[in-house]
């Protein structure tokens, strides 16, 4: 048994089905994302797994024991909420400490576990400021000390990045994956930005419709979609059906599914291998998006995006044919039809 | 944009000249008539000197603070309890709810007074029928006396608390409770820890304006109790109306030490508040 287990966990609201028989295995110490449009279902099941929504069927199992009717506050579980939650009234230290004192620890200990805490979000020095006197990017890191004091057997995160600026998002996403190393964390974190999932996740959950899709490390879901939703949702893939594969591709021996992606970073302008398939077409938009270079081309009525890397200063016009390669791995079957 | 400023300050005009005629003109006539020796006179401070020599009327304080604080007091502390609770009730019950709130809130004065003498009065539908039962009110309560006064006060104080304190619920947030009881609180110390004191400043400030809403509270007193009872509104009322004759001058002095005690009152809660609220110093 993993070290969270939830098996066959529904849940309905107003008649409307939010989980139906969902399964998920987490082991210890991984830094699982819950990735997902909004609405798909993933707040649900991290306050399922939290204990603040209780499910309609299933079981949840951590550290091999039947949680699913434990109380929040037994479960020993830290959640840091999207708007962070502190308590406006206590400073730094004092909400730090709150999970302590209500556990009645030692105020010896509570002292030296909070400066502790403090020092490992690197807030030393603000210590007696209140929530309200912090930047975004500082009250997320009291949320997350608030959380990890406690010694938590599992850290749930919601969407705990999304209020703050790409910047500092990114600093803390690198900061929150030291610290889930370091402490080696059992982590669920929920996010609907797939480059946070990336960034910072063992294996990720894709949910839609209240399903899991599909799961795996962030290396397998990029590159190996299982369904049109994950291949749209996870980047920027080209979904094609097979009549259109056929019609830009005629040559290519193919497995009979319905769809196929490909990246659009997968095409390039020499053929480096000889069964590499030649691709032609017109480019009818340009888009710069910093680094890379984005052409929409029209390659026999069937609209194909291609990302190149931004190497020249000149770009093509609109109107000019372009001759492509790309490798038949590239062109992901998708054996899913459902979501 | 300018030219627009301009003239949007324009349109305050009316609305500082209301506030100059009816509130600074009385004001400063109020402060400047107490001052003033009887029939219009010169300056003195006699009228002062009078009031706190006089035990009659360091009563009339004496009981006016005593009722308004009594029943801010009470009207405050049910009124967390009931706008807590309304929070609590389905939305389209919590409307319905905070009309009837409004409605019994705008309810005061002589009509509240006469409603309460017919239903509890020495002939009062709920004082006879408590005869017919056997249980005879008059030995524990009568209307007309300080208790029954002061239920008078908290009923009108009730509603009016309740409508100021139902907004401040919003403040507290759903997650706060949440992260609260992850972290091992129950709901008893969410409220001590975090929501009370978060409600505090406002609860302050609804007990400040039920406390001034009492002491300035005139028709219900005295339309229960005529002048019987020694209050500072009444006294006020006396002296300008001239019951016997008229010593405008010496209302105005009881006026502004009315005025002087509100804003008192209004300072020591705020020090209070800022002690235990250290984040909003």
């Amino acid at each position: 048994m993993s070290y969270v287990q939830i098996e066959h966990l529904s849940k309905t609201f107003h008649g409307q089905h939010v989980l139906q028989q969902l399964d998920l295995a987490i082991e210890k110490g991984e830094l699982v994302t819950l990735l997902g449009p909004s609405g798909c279902g993933k707040s649900t099941l991290l306050r399922i797994l939290s204990g603040l929504t209780a499910p309609d069927t299933g079981m949840i199992y951590i550290d091999g024991k039947d949680v699913t009717d434990v109380s929040p506050k037994n479960r020993q579980i830290g959640m840091v909420f999207q708007s962070y939650a502190l308590f406006p009234n206590l400073t730094v230290s004092q909400n730090i400490a709150f999970g302590l004192e209500m556990n009645k620890i030692s105020k010896t200990e509570i002292r030296l576990r909070v400066q502790e805490m403090i020092e490992l979000v690197g807030l030393v020095g603000k210590e007696q400021a209140y929530p309200r006197e912090l930047s975004g990017g500082q009250q997320q890191r009291v949320a997350l000390a608030r959380s990890l004091v406690t010694r938590p057997k599992v850290l749930l995160l919601d969407e705990p990045l999304s209020a703050l600026d790409a910047q500092i998002r990114k600093n803390l996403q690198k900061q929150l994956r030291t610290i889930q190393r370091e402490l080696n964390m059992t982590t669920v974190l929920v996010t609907h930005d797939q480059e946070e999932a990336m960034a910072v996740s063992d294996r990720i959950y894709i949910m839609n419709g209240g399903r899991i899709v599909q799961h795996g490390s962030p290396q397998e879901i990029y590159t190996q979609p299982r369904s049109e939703f994950v291949a749209r949702f996870i980047g920027n893939y080209n979904v094609l059906t097979a009549e259109q594969l056929n019609r830009i591709a005629p040559n290519l021996s193919h497995p009979a599914v319905e769809r196929f992606a490909i990246r659009p970073e997968t095409f390039r302008e020499q053929r480096l291998a000889g069964e590499d398939i030649c691709l032609t077409g017109n480019i009818a938009q340009v888009t710069m998006l910093g680094n890379i270079t984005r052409y929409e081309l029209n390659m026999g009525d069937v609209p194909v995006l291609v990302d190149t890397l931004h190497l020249s200063l000149e770009q093509e016009e609109i109107g000019t044919t372009k001759t492509l390669y790309v490798s038949p791995k590239d062109v992901i079957p998708l054996y899913d039809t459902i979501a | 944009m300018k030219r627009f400023v301009s003239m949007l300050w324009i349109t305050t005009i009316p609305f500082f000249a209301m506030i100059a005629l009816f509130l600074l003109v009385p004001l400063l006539s109020m402060i400047g008539g107490s001052f003033q020796a009887e029939g219009g006179g010169g300056f003195t401070i006699s009228h002062y000197r009078e009031i706190f020599s006089n035990p009659y009327y360091l009563q009339a304080f004496e009981n006016s603070v005593l009722i308004s604080f009594l029943s801010a007091l009470i009207g405050i502390v049910v009124a967390v309890f009931a706008a807590y609770a309304i929070t609590r009730f389905p939305q389209s019950l919590q409307q319905r709810v905070l009309v009837i709130t409004n409605l019994t809130s705008n309810f005061a004065g002589i009509p509240l007074a006469f409603a309460f003498i017919v239903l509890l009065g020495n002939s009062g539908l709920f004082v006879l029928l408590a005869k017919q039962l056997g249980i005879d009110f008059g030995q524990s309560f009568t209307l007309y006396s300080w208790s029954g006064l002061t239920l008078v006060y908290i009923y009108f104080q009730l509603p009016l608390a309740v409508m100021l304190l139902y907004p401040l619920y919003n403040a507290i947030q759903k997650q706060w409770m949440e992260a609260a009881e992850l972290l091992g609180a129950s709901p008893w110390k969410f409220w001590l820890r975090i929501g009370f004191p978060v409600l505090l400043p406002g609860i302050v400030g609804t007990f400040s304006i039920l406390f001034a809403n009492a002491m300035g509270a005139y028709a219900s007193a005295y339309a229960l109790t005529g002048s019987n009872y020694n209050l500072v509104p009444i006294r006020i009322g006396a002296l300008v109306s001239g019951d016997i004759f008229a010593r405008p001058e010496l209302g105005s002095a009881l006026a502004v030490l009315l005025g002087l005690t509100l804003a008192g009152a209004l300072l020591v809660n705020e020090w209070l508040t800022r002690k235990i609220r250290r984040d909003l110093s």
